[in-house]
């Protein structure tokens, strides 16, 4: 047993448009999670949080770096050992409307993982085990026989959390799983995501844009911008001394439900919005919005760098005395 | 609405938030739509009886709207500028050369960088903070006194959403005018509503100032919809309230109080029996058996504040 559950080092993912444009969706990003703990993601959408959670599954394969799930790197496997990891991570999809085959009943579409790894020996043993995934995510065993078109979409969601749960996985990236979702649904929703990973001693990268849901759920959270990582801390004390200021900026830009706090504060907003990550510049990604920006951020980019109190930041103005 | 007030407008999706702004703007088809009772007052008339002729010189001129979706309401085919001068050009007897000036300002009125050059491109050259910047503009081409706004910041990143709030809550300030805003994200609401209405099951339940809302309220379906946002600071080890089971169906609308079924504090008589309105203070008013002086009292709701600390204030 690895304390150390998943380990990403220097990943990248490009996508090339054509000869002269690359798309730099992941550049260069480093994060682990330990075994049992929730490791929170977030970043505005462009920003490639998607692109590390399907690299991690290896849905893509990366240009250059390595993914290692237990200590073995999962892109150097053959096909058959693949086969061995995926049964102990899985995710679960934003869309519930669309990550369900709209032409298999329930039943089916919990039973595939089952029998891809062959779990189950018997017939009754496999109905037996989609029942009890059912029962697990709060749903009744009569639903098997039904189609995807007849829940709701919080119905389809703890769908989706039993086929992700029926191989018995350790690791799940959760893909924005709540964003589409009411809010009195989403509180749902998460409320069995934790007590599942209480049950089952799951580990969770959480990928979400809502940041009050990420300071709730997560132990760690780390930032995306353009691509690449700007800050990683203990959830807590990122929310509370954030240092980057991208995260800064994108913290002030969430409203918070009360009324008084929002009329008291005065909002320093980000101006401008996302650049397109094709052909990025050389430096740091964030120079163009940022307003400490020096020489230097155009000129180099900036390394992720300890700075006190658990806190990683990419930035070259957190340590000089102009900031 | 009074006029530059704002006010928003909260429920769960399928609740009739959006039904209810676009049967003002009759928007809603009809048949199959039609208005069963009531009457929508606009300045002192009566619109409701109001055919397609009338409406059209209200549409644009006198209200308009902004949609969720900024990439499926903007026409692909047709450049920025001749879709905001389209309006502009219907209601004032204007050159074509003038109304695209007139667009030209007005996309520099909404952020827009470079708007001699933006007006001739078409909206899949825009990105989606930019082309819900555009459809405002095209919403305010002809100085409406109310703008109905759905969900317009819900398919937008949070700091492109902040700048929209902004640029909206100056608007209402400068041109004096009247915004209702739909949405499901409280926080949006409290940076910016003056007024919420909170809808349930076609229904509006409650309604108050901000304030009143957020700091007293006294529906059940309100105390759930505000709990369920993580107060700050709460870690997980704490769970998260939630309203169990899901909004009733309404082609089978239930007889008495559409909440009943999920709601923790049901009683006898709410099964059978639609629940009054009942004014609470001033502008404050729910329907709720709760406030009847027969019913039993209940745990106040627990205030969330920002800074942490909860205050227990009585609400029953």
């Amino acid at each position: 047993m690895y304390q150390t559950i998943l380990e990403v080092k220097n990943l990248k993912k490009y996508f090339y448009i054509s000869k002269s444009q690359v798309l730099k969706a992941v550049d260069n990003v480093n994060f682990s999670i330990e075994r049992g703990k929730i490791l929170g993601m977030v970043g505005e959408s462009g920003c490639g949080k998607t692109t590390v959670g399907r690299t991690i599954m290896h849905l893509y394969r990366p240009d250059e770096g390595e993914v290692l799930f237990n200590g073995i790197d999962v892109h150097q496997l053959n096909n058959k050992k693949y086969r061995q990891i995926t049964k102990k991570m899985q995710m679960i999809f934003q869309d519930p409307y669309a990550s369900l085959d709209p032409r298999k009943t329930v039943g089916s579409i919990i039973g595939e993982g089952i029998d891809i790894h062959r779990l189950c020996r018997t017939r009754s043993e496999r109905v037996e085990r989609i029942y009890q995934m059912l029962e697990m995510v709060g749903l009744n065993r009569e639903h098997a026989n039904r189609f995807p078109h007849e829940f709701s979409g919080g119905q389809r969601q703890r769908i989706g959390i039993a086929r992700a749960l029926a191989v018995g996985p350790e690791f799940l990236v959760c893909d924005e799983a709540i964003s589409a979702l009411d809010v009195s649904i989403q509180a749902q929703i998460i409320n069995l995501l934790i007590d599942l990973q209480k049950k089952l001693d799951l580990t969770y990268l959480f990928i979400a844009h809502d940041l009050s849901i990420i300071r709730y759920i997560s132990d760690d959270t780390i930032v995306m911008y353009l691509g690449t990582l700007v800050e990683k801390a203990e959830t807590e004390e990122l929310f509370l001394n954030p240092l980057h200021p991208y995260t800064i900026g994108l913290l002030e830009a969430v409203p918070i439900a009360d009324p008084e706090y929002e009329k008291s504060h005065k909002h320093d907003l980000l101006s401008g919005e996302v650049p397109s990550p094709i052909n990025p510049a050389p430096g740091c990604r964030f120079a163009s919005r940022c307003k400490f920006a020096k020489e230097i951020c155009k000129r180099e980019r900036p390394f992720l760098i300890y700075a006190g109190n658990g806190h990683m930041v990419a930035c070259h103005m957190v340590h000089s005395d102009s900031w | 609405m009074n006029k530059s007030e704002s006010l928003a407008i909260v429920g769960e999706s399928g609740c009739g938030k959006s039904v209810t702004v676009q049967s003002i703007m009759k928007l809603v088809p009809t048949p199959p739509g039609r208005f069963k009772a009531g009457k929508i007052i606009y300045c002192g008339n009566d619109i409701t009886d109001y055919g397609d002729r009338q409406m059209e010189k209200l549409r644009g001129k006198e209200m308009s709207m902004i949609f969720q979706d900024p990439m499926t309401s903007l026409n692909p085919t047709m450049r920025i500028g001749r879709q905001i001068c389209e309006g502009i050009m219907k209601h004032e007897k204007i050159s074509a050369a003038e109304a695209m000036k007139r667009s030209v300002k007005l996309l520099k009125e909404v952020g827009i960088h470079d708007p001699e050059k933006n007006v001739m491109r078409y909206p899949h050259m825009f990105s989606g903070g930019m082309r819900q910047r555009a459809m405002i503009a095209i919403a305010l081409a002809c100085n409406p006194k109310i703008l109905f706004a759905d969900e317009p910041t819900t398919s937008l990143d949070v700091t492109t959403q902040a700048q929209i709030l902004e640029m909206m809550n100056h608007l209402k300030r400068e041109l004096k005018m009247a915004i209702v805003l739909i949405t499901h994200n409280l926080g949006i609401v409290a940076r910016f509503a003056e007024r919420i209405s909170v809808m349930y099951a076609g229904k509006i339940i409650e309604s108050g100032t901000t304030d009143d809302i957020f700091y007293s309220p006294r529906h059940p379906y309100t105390w759930g919809l505000l709990s369920s946002v993580p107060a700050v600071g709460k870690k997980r080890t704490e769970k998260l309230s939630t309203i169990k089971g899901t909004p009733p169906d309404l082609f089978m609308p239930p007889i008495g109080c559409g909440f009943y079924d999920r709601c923790d504090y049901r009683m006898k008589v709410c099964k059978e029996n639609d629940p009054p309105s009942r004014e609470i203070g001033d502008s404050h008013w729910a329907s709720c058996w709760l406030l009847d002086a027969r019913a039993p009292g209940v745990k106040p709701y627990v205030v969330k504040r920002h800074s942490g600390e909860s205050s227990c204030k009585d609400v029953m």
